[in-house]
């Protein structure tokens, strides 16, 4: 694998359910390693299916899926695991043990990680969300926030090079979500590559680089926070029924360009003096 | 010995041919296959092989085959064929719903009726609920697709979640249910109830009649017991 | 008009009470936001305040819930459901399961209370009316969209006949196409003149939408006043609550010397 090899290549991906739903009518996407891409888009317009692809829980009806430059058409999923760490929405779902410690060890453990490189891997998992003080506690002894977050560490902790959020930030609180915005950074330093699924246009714009806006199962727009917020987008953010942040909203009123956040419109307007 | 097979056959052919009718053959052999394979293998195995007798037909190992033997296999089977046959061609035609709110318009509870009829409705949810629960954990590297051992180990992880997240989801439901009134004792006024035609109705008493009769006359000694 | 005073709520099995010396006021045709961070109380004030806590859940509960000046205590379930409902985030959990369509589902409920058939269509007929979802009546509950479903639920507590509702994070599961629909039908409900009690963690929903907002933390009401001014309180960020984007906005802007945004013109 060069350095210019994608992380993650999709060709011509279709995806049509057993009871007919086509919730992939041809997707072609390239993430190159390293990238912070955030995945937005209604409901029904196909985003869960995509990133279900990344991991091998779906397989393609049509088209190529590549990770690391490999095809994943034979790989299990137990074993694209070790280089895609998908943590899904509701931490519910997932939680069995009894111990923050063993939820967390459970990835890596599966992974095949054991003794003292298996703690270092749920202690430094355990800092980076913020739950190093619960690693005793009962999961359920958490709040749901703190679920989220130790979901979250449960994938983080098995270290792969790519790690995809599913709707990280629904239902979090104001401290939760930026522990998370600090999270996608975290990883972005170290070098991984990072995809979320959100709604939260918010927190889309301020933490990523490159956003990619689905409709219908396939991908209507595709640049950074200020492209795909800038005004000549809004008609197809309006088609998907998606609001540009109020920061872009007013920055293009004031004729300031496109101002996808806070920061960026009160960079413009300082500028323009 | 013949006659112990006259009557089970007879009702088996009123199933089906009523199956027929209904466009549910297929389904209802492949569910009375089902169900009764099981029973049935043993069921043959210990009449066929231990079962005293005279006429032996043949000897395997410790066991004597004979004539008594395999003829009390077939007559439970046909027997066993006759029940599930019948219990599944109720389960195929009969609409849960509508079956729960006429005995309900018949006096049973209403509590009762909702039980019955949500318990119906809540395999799909769960079935689809245990679905992501699966998918999370392959996802954190448990392996379903690989050896027996390794697909014992993700027992836990698999069923654990699926009976943790039905718990508490039961708080939030159950208080969902009450605030809209499934608590609540006494009668009500239902909506809409199956109609109950002149034939369905004149079908009942004879069914009713007839079962009283087979009692009556088994109990008078006039029919031939099983051997 | 609802009232909680002085409520201090333990649940059962935990040593120490969740809420502390809770008051607040929900008045007819009044929509009022709840605020706060996680395990801050708001769930548990929604319970109290409809009475479930501690009628169904149990626990123990000083002070008191009063609706149009009666107390709720002593009240069965199916009597309270009547006079005030609480809806979940959760549009799956409040499906009954045994209804074929949306119209059988909302009437359940007072169906369930034991009334006339013609009293049980009307009610059904009258919440799916309020809410603007009459066309969803022949649709299966379990095959709609998480907006449409959240509407469903809201439509089957209303056909109780409650004035006041209480709403635990409405749209948290809801996609933006789902949270809109369900914001517009909230605004509908409240001019039919029910009290409404919203929380939710977005601020920007529950700034276009209510009357008054209080924000709670560690089991207290903090602050409770006009919607505009509380959501622009400096505090509430240190309560766990992220502000509405045009509070956010405007303190970027005077952070670094700008001009506010009306002096610059927004809105138009």
């Amino acid at each position: 694998m060069s350095a210019t090899t994608p992380a993650i290549e999709l060709e011509g991906l279709v995806h049509v359910y057993p009871e007919g739903t086509r919730a992939l009518v041809g997707v072609d996407l390239r993430v190159a390693a390293g990238e912070a891409l955030a995945i937005v888009g209604q409901n029904g317009s196909g985003k869960s299916t995509l990133v279900r692809h990344l991991n091998g829980l779906l397989r393609p009806t049509e088209g190529v899926v590549r990770v690391n430059g490999r095809d994943t058409v034979d790989v299990r999923v137990a074993r694209l695991a070790a280089l895609v760490g998908l943590a899904f929405q509701d931490p519910d779902r997932q939680i069995f043990a009894g111990r923050v410690r063993a939820e967390v060890a459970f990835g890596p453990r599966n992974l095949g990680v054991r003794g003292a490189a298996l703690d270092g891997a749920v202690a430094a998992a355990l800092t980076a969300v913020g739950l190093g003080d619960a690693a005793d506690a009962n999961p359920y002894d958490l709040g749901y926030s703190r679920r989220k977050l130790l979901a979250i560490a449960s994938v983080l902790a098995m270290r792969t090079p790519i790690v995809i959020l599913d709707e990280p930030t629904t239902g979090q609180d104001l401290r939760g979500a930026a522990r998370v915005q600090e999270i996608v950074w975290g990883l972005v330093a170290e070098g991984r590559t990072v995809l979320a699924v959100s709604h939260d246009m918010r927190f889309v714009a301020g933490t990523f680089g490159r956003v990619v806006v689905m409709r219908e199962g396939r991908i209507v727009l595709d640049g950074t926070p200020a492209e795909v917020f800038a005004e000549p987008a809004w008609p197809v953010l309006a088609s998907t029924y998606l609001e540009p942040p109020l920061a872009a909203r007013v920055g293009a009123r004031l004729g300031l360009g496109s101002t996808p956040t806070e920061a960026a419109l009160a960079e413009a307007l300082a500028e323009r003096g | 010995m013949a006659g112990g097979y006259l009557v089970p056959l007879a009702l088996v052919g009123i199933v089906l041919a009523s199956a027929a009718a209904g466009r549910v053959l297929r389904q209802l052999l492949r569910i009375s296959l089902l169900l009764t394979l099981p029973i049935a293998v043993s069921v043959v195995l210990v009449s066929v092989l231990t079962r005293p007798g005279e006429t032996v037909l043949m000897v395997l190992g410790p066991f004597d085959v004979t004539v008594e033997g395999v003829d009390f296999a077939g007559q439970t089977l046909v027997r066993l064929f006759a029940i599930s046959t019948a219990i599944g061609l109720f389960t195929l035609t009969t609409d849960p719903r509508a079956f729960v709110f006429d005995l309900e318009r018949r006096g049973l509870s209403p509590r009762f009726a909702f039980v019955a009829a949500a318990t119906i409705e809540a395999v799909p949810a769960m079935v689809a609920r245990a679905g992501v629960i699966a998918a999370a954990q392959r996802s954190r590297g448990l392996d379903t697709e690989g050896s027996l051992r390794a697909r014992l180990r993700g027992v836990l992880p698999l069923v654990g979640p699926v009976l943790l997240s039905s718990l508490t989801e039961v708080e939030e439901r159950s208080l969902a249910l009450e605030v809209r009134g499934f608590g609540r004792p006494g009668r009500r006024h239902l909506l809409w109830w199956p109609p109950d035609r002149p034939i369905e109705r004149l079908a009942r008493w004879l069914l009713i009649i007839a079962l009283a009769g087979l009692v009556i006359v088994r109990l008078l000694g006039a029919w031939p017991p099983i051997p | 008009m609802l009232e909680l005073r002085g409520a201090t709520y333990r649940y059962a099995g935990y040593a120490q009470p969740v809420l502390h010396d809770v008051d607040l006021v929900l008045r007819d045709g009044e929509i009022v936001g709840l605020v706060g961070g996680n395990e801050s109380g708001k769930s548990t004030i929604c319970l109290v305040a409809s009475g479930l806590a501690p009628i169904s859940i149990g626990g123990e509960l000083r002070g008191e819930v009063r609706i149009d000046g009666e107390p709720t205590a002593g009240l069965a379930v199916h009597e309270l459901a009547q006079r005030v409902v609480i809806g979940f985030q959760n549009p799956a959990t409040q499906r009954s399961g045994v209804a074929a369509t949306v119209f059988e589902e909302v009437a359940l409920g007072p169906m369930n209370l034991g009334l006339p058939v013609a009293e049980t269509l009307a009610r059904a007929r009258r919440a799916l009316a309020t809410l603007r979802i009459e066309h969803l009546a022949d649709r299966d509950p379990a095959r709609l969209s998480g907006g449409q479903g959240q509407l469903v639920a809201i439509a089957s507590l209303l056909a109780m006949g409650p004035r006041h509702v209480l709403l635990d994070e409405p749209t948290a599961q809801l996609d933006p196409a789902g949270s809109n629909l369900v914001a517009a039908a909230l605004r509908d409900l409240a001019a039919t003149g029910a009290a409404l009690l919203v929380v939710e963690h977005k601020t920007d929903l529950l700034d276009g939408l209510c009357d008054r907002v209080a924000v709670v933390d560690g089991g207290r009401v903090v602050l409770d006043g006009p919607a505009t001014t509380t959501l622009e309180d400096p505090r509430l960020e240190g309560w766990g609550v992220e502000p509405p984007a045009r509070v956010r906005l405007a303190r970027a802007l005077a952070a670094r010397g700008l001009p506010g945004l009306a002096q610059l013109g927004w809105p138009a």
